[in-house]
């Protein structure tokens, strides 16, 4: 019979649909991971640029860059850590638009997975009563 | 049961809330509960490090060099000098360091440590609302554990004494009394509605201070036209009075002293307000022209307005705030999430409901009343927040009341109308000059007391809302009065 074979069918789609919509779901984890790191460090940063202007100009400002002290300029530290933040929040940005992405996806996902099982459903319930 | 004659519908609360799933949300926001806890006290570890730090580093500079033991590799110290003792360098973040003297130092670890006390005191408001969640759940699945049914009527007009439904347990979901507490509930429903005319015959005093002579006509109209007012206003009159009596028994000399401390004026505005409650209602003009002066005594009082005066009105406010929770449950329930609200507010809302406060506490014996007074002083604070003006408050609380009566007549919380009522007894009091009705403020006032009305999550809200709406039949008709004024 054919019903047979196309449950069976249906079910191989179950799973690949299935799988897809667990990896979309840790991509998104991960996509949160990463949001969360970028938001901290971005905190972190203003924090330094809110110490720096409080600095005067003469004041001594080093970098640790691995186990070395390097004496920077005040200028120079300040402009770092400027773009360091454009940097970071348009990270930012770019990580919530994927995020959206990725949810959406999941949400379509999901969809079709349910119509699939309701498909499924009716075709056994078709078959049992025949 | 009464359900059948009402047309109620019984839903067990187990329907609702599933008896498993709310112990599995009460044990979920426990969990969560305890991750917080432990971040709380990592972060009180922080604040403790970041002030030993200040402590060390302001003594460091003490002296030109320290000999100390310098530690060297895992396990091992040698003696050691700690030289330039004034110079620090502190790291700022993202590996960057500078160099400071002590005070700088210092400076600097002030200020994160005031960072981190606000993140610890947003830490702890999320917990605090975890808790209540928390404590939510676990009533919500203990009730429906034990089958408590949830019965909802239909409110039916007619009387207002009959509205009232049977439980099972334990009375804090919505409609639900006992006899006792129908009885209770009549009682005070008289009282509610010797209130409710008494703030009226106020209020029309109120109305033609601020509206000069044309609405006399009106407020006289109106007025006379009632008899069952009369009545109700001489019984209000009367339970006012000995409650007045039975509290300065008890002991409220000392409030009264301090009521004499700030002027005599307002021992003098007391004792009028005192006659007018003990005078026969319909002397309607008479207590009229007695609000008037006290009003002006109160507008000289106000002209003289300072903070000594401030800080008594909080005294006053706080021994009223005493008063209330001496009412009974429902009130000082409704009291306490107003109180909450009052802690919000800043001096203008305390200055203006103190104010309010003031000339209604010989009136606040009542416990009724102290009710209708609580919510007076949380809706005039949320006034403050409208209009910051004490003045304006105080012209948006006149005309909130307007709106007040104006909106409960369709959505019928009985609370707004004694609100309502209560207001007139201290707009003559208050520093009015003549106001302009802020009707922008209608909507913030009517969306507090549609929120009360309608939430059923706090049994005090649930408790104040029924019993108002067991009110809400008789105050109705004020309502329209008033209405009839306003137009």
């Amino acid at each position: 019979m054919a019903s047979p074979a196309a449950l069976r069918e249906l079910q191989r789609d179950l799973e690949t649909k299935a799988n897809d919509l667990s990896r979309i779901q840790k991509d998104i984890a991960k996509n949160h991971q990463v949001r969360k790191k970028y938001t901290i460090q971005l905190g972190e940063n203003e924090l330094v640029l809110k110490e720096l202007d409080l600095l005067n100009e003469d004041a001594n400002v080093y970098k640790l860059i691995g186990p070395v002290l390097v004496k920077q300029d005040l200028a120079e530290a300040n402009a770092n850590v400027r773009k360091r933040i454009e940097y970071m929040s348009a990270e930012l940005k770019r990580l919530d638009t994927t995020l959206q992405d990725l949810e959406e996806k999941q949400n379509s996902k999901r969809d079709s997975i349910l119509k699939l099982q309701q498909r499924i459903q009716s075709l056994q319930a078709g078959k049992s009563k025949a | 049961m009464e359900e059948a004659a009402k047309k109620g519908r019984v839903t067990p609360l187990a329907s609702l809330f599933p008896v498993e799933e709310a112990q599995k949300a009460v044990r979920r926001v426990h969990e969560t509960l305890s991750e917080k806890e432990a971040e709380l006290d990592q972060f009180r570890g922080f604040i403790s490090d970041n002030t030993n730090l200040i402590n060390l580093v302001q003594k460091l500079p003490e002296g030109l060099h320290h000999n100390i033991m310098v530690p060297f590799g895992k396990a091992a110290f040698f003696p050691g000098r700690l030289i330039h003792t004034n110079e620090f360098l502190v790291l700022l973040g993202e590996g960057y360091h500078v160099e400071r003297t002590s005070k700088q130092t210092v400076e600097i670890l002030k200020r994160r440590g005031k960072a981190l006390e606000s993140q610890f005191e947003s830490l702890k408001a999320t917990m605090q609302d975890l808790k209540a969640e928390a404590s939510f759940f676990g009533i919500t699945a203990s009730e429906a554990a034990e089958g408590l049914v949830e019965i909802r009527e239909d409110y039916v007009e007619e009387n207002f004494t009959e509205r009232e439904s049977q439980s099972g347990p334990p009375k804090e979901h919505p409609p639900s009394f006992s006899e006792a507490d129908k009885v209770k509930v009549a009682v005070e429903d008289e009282e509610y509605s010797r209130m409710m005319s008494r703030l009226d015959e106020l209020e029309k005093a109120e109305l033609e201070a601020e509206y000069g002579n044309e609405r006399h006509e009106d407020i006289e109209n109106v007025a006379v036209s009632d008899e069952e007012y009369a009545r109700m206003m001489s019984r209000l009159d009367e339970l006012e009075k000995e409650e007045l009596e039975a509290e300065f028994v008890n002991g409220r000399d000392e409030d009264n002293a301090k009521l004499s401390v700030n002027d005599e004026e307002y021992a003098h505005m007391i004792a009028r307000l005192d006659e007018i409650e003990k005078k026969p209602e319909t002397e309607r003009g008479n207590e009229r022209d007695e609000d008037e002066k006290i009003k002006a005594d109160f507008d000289r009082s106000s002209d003289q307005t300072s903070l000594g005066k401030i800080n008594r009105f909080s005294e006053l406010e706080y021994q009223s705030r005493k008063l209330l929770e001496r009412t009974k449950d429902k009130k000082s329930a409704t009291e306490e999430t107003l109180s909450k609200r009052d802690t919000q507010k800043d001096l203008t809302g305390q200055l203006n409901c103190t104010g309010l406060t003031v000339q209604s506490r010989p009136k606040e014996m009542s416990h009724g009343k102290g009710l209708v007074q609580s919510i007076m002083k949380s809706t005039s604070l949320e006034k403050a927040l409208v209009l910051p003006e004490v003045k304006e408050n105080v012209q948006a609380a006149s005309s909130s009341r307007s709106e007040v009566s104006r909106n409960s007549g369709p959505t019928n919380p009985g609370i707004a109308q004694a609100l309502g009522k209560e207001f007139p007894t201290s707009a003559p009091r208050a520093p009015l000059q003549d106001s302009k009705p802020g009707f922008d403020s209608r909507k913030a006032f009517t969306g507090s007391i549609i929120e009360r009305a309608h939430n059923i999550h706090t049994s005090s809200s649930q408790q104040a809302a029924t019993s108002s709406q067991s009110t809400g039949s008789q105050p109705s008709k004020p309502v329209s009065r008033f209405k009839m004024q306003r137009r």
